[in-house]
């Protein structure tokens, strides 16, 4: 009896200190002076290395830094692959997530979301010779995606009989279907619209099918239940949209003045919700 | 927390995806094996040719494909090989299951390179007087390789190759890199749809390692029922 209520005590103290431990990770990152941050690196103009100063950049990274500066603290970051992302949060190997992350509903069981950052939609490039005009027409052809993406679960959604390929990153499955390997690759369409411009003067050889398979709001990640970081991070991106420094960012890096030059920012940051 | 969840890996959507990537694993373990053994004889046959272009093609070849990593030359043949294809072949590939064929080449060519050197030793532990006698019987080098010389040394190389069995086995993994629906990549399916990675990848942990065990079974029965005679 009285070794079970000691069990009982101990447990319950440990899971108090436990919850203790867990209940601010704010308090821990303003304790550590620094705020982890995972991006991919790997996805122009998101987060990528700039081939001139050989430095971490991009529209994500711009994200990470604004919340470290807000916390005051050396934003730390760090390179992690696109299927990694969502554990490498859950273990708290990284504190924010700003790794092109789709926000939906079913990792709203596995992290939290901070206000949606950028809007963007997944289409379907095919080489412009191929008869195909539509996404339906992808019914039994092979597709190339990229590993544990929203897209790999959103072309199956929109054509249930296509034979999807899954490859580690986005230039592999677009490599894969400029060698005929696939018959179209699916993407965000920024990432589409870049891979535009750097094919040249080779993009007429291949077009953009027109309708969107799925609306993509992306966000930052934060691991479940930490309100009180959560609420920094809103604040943040709050002041960014109200100063204006958030359409500057999307002009820098979206806009006429970049590359990939799209047209006006048709979004706010102002919302954390999504539809479906 | 997340409890273990042992009834999705027994029933339903994601076991299927799981049995058919251990099926499909099981498939480029026997398709690789049947391209690695065959090949890695014939560059041992080259390493101990007595000509001296053959010796040095085996040479090359062991240690060109020795030196450079699987996930490298998995790639290569995935994505480098089939462009260098004339393009009736290639588009007939590509119609295919190309993932698949490229997966199992590149495994094939990558196990032979250390089972060659494998049956090599073997061939060299066999007593050097074996092929003198061999010889001296008038059969011809080919001959004598075949009817004295292998039979011998195929006995002492068994255990090497089933070592090299059970690195093709393991090595079957790495044809995720190139898309191919192979058993760590349904599991890397079934953790991004369900988030559930402990089960999906203890599954293909006890697929590994099962199969591996079989491959070491099928070992030790053969060297006791045909063991290593004394020269």
């Amino acid at each position: 009896m009285k070794i079970r209520l000691l069990a009982a005590a101990t447990i319950a103290s440990l899971t108090m200190v436990c919850g203790m431990a867990h209940a601010d990770q704010l308090s821990d990152i303003k304790k550590k002076g620094e705020l982890v941050v995972g991006v991919l690196g790997t996805d122009e103009p998101l987060s990528f290395i700039d081939p001139k100063t050989r430095e971490l950049v991009g529209y994500d990274v711009d994200m990470g830094r604004a919340v470290a500066q807000k916390l005051g603290v050396k934003p730390v970051f760090k390179q992690i692959t696109l299927a990694a992302r969502i554990p490498e949060l859950q273990q708290g190997r990284i504190d924010l997530l700003a790794a092109s992350l789709t926000h939906n509903k079913e990792r709203e069981g596995q992290i939290d979301f901070s206000l949606t950052t950028f809007i963007t939609g997944q289409k379907v490039m095919v080489k412009a010779n191929n008869p195909i005009k539509d996404v339906p027409e992808l019914a039994g052809k092979r597709v190339a995606t990229a590993k544990g993406s929203s897209m790999e679960v959103n072309i199956k959604k929109a054509v249930p009989t296509a034979n999807v390929i899954s490859f580690d990153t986005s230039p592999q499955a677009l490599v894969a279907m400029q060698q005929g390997k696939a018959v179209a690759f699916v993407n965000d369409e920024m990432s589409l619209v870049r891979a535009m411009v750097e094919l040249g003067d080779k993009r007429t050889e291949y077009k953009i099918l027109p309708a969107n398979i799925s609306v993509e709001p992306l966000a930052l990640g934060i691991r479940k239940g930490e309100a009180e970081f959560k609420k920094v991070v809103d604040e943040t991106l709050r002041e960014l949209e109200s100063s204006g420094k958030a359409e500057n960012l999307y002009e820098h890096w979206f806009g006429q003045k970049s590359s990939l030059k799209m047209g006006k920012r048709s979004f706010k940051i102002d919302s954390d919700k999504i539809d479906e | 927390m997340t409890t273990f969840d042992p009834q999705m890996l027994i029933s339903g959507q994601y076991h299927d995806m799981l049995v058919a990537g251990l099926k499909m694993s099981l498939q480029y373990l026997f398709y690789g094996f049947w391209i690695a053994l065959p090949l890695g004889l014939v560059i041992a046959l080259c390493r101990l040719s007595p000509y001296k272009p053959l010796r040095a093609f085996g040479t090359g070849y062991v240690e060109v494909v020795r030196s450079i990593p699987l996930l490298a030359q998995m790639l290569f043949w995935y994505f480098g090989v089939p462009e260098m294809l004339p393009q009736g072949v290639k588009e007939a590939l590509y119609e295919g299951p190309v993932e698949s064929i490229c997966a199992v080449v590149a495994l094939g060519v990558y196990t032979a390179a250390y089972m060659a050197e494998d049956i090599r030793s073997g061939i060299r532990a066999v007593p050097s007087v074996q092929m003198e006698a061999a010889r001296s019987l008038g059969l011809s080098y080919m001959r004598a390789m075949r009817l004295v010389i292998l039979p011998q040394a195929f006995r002492l190389t068994v255990p090497p190759l089933i070592s090299q069995t059970l690195n093709l086995w393991k090595g079957t993994s790495i044809a995720t890199v190139i898309g191919a629906a192979e058993m760590m990549y349904q599991a890397g399916q079934v953790e991004s749809q369900s988030f559930r990675s402990f089960e999906a990848f203890a599954f293909v942990s006890v697929a590994y390692l099962g199969v591996s065990l079989i491959i070491t079974g099928i070992a030790n029965w053969f060297q006791h029922r045909w063991p290593v005679r004394t020269m």
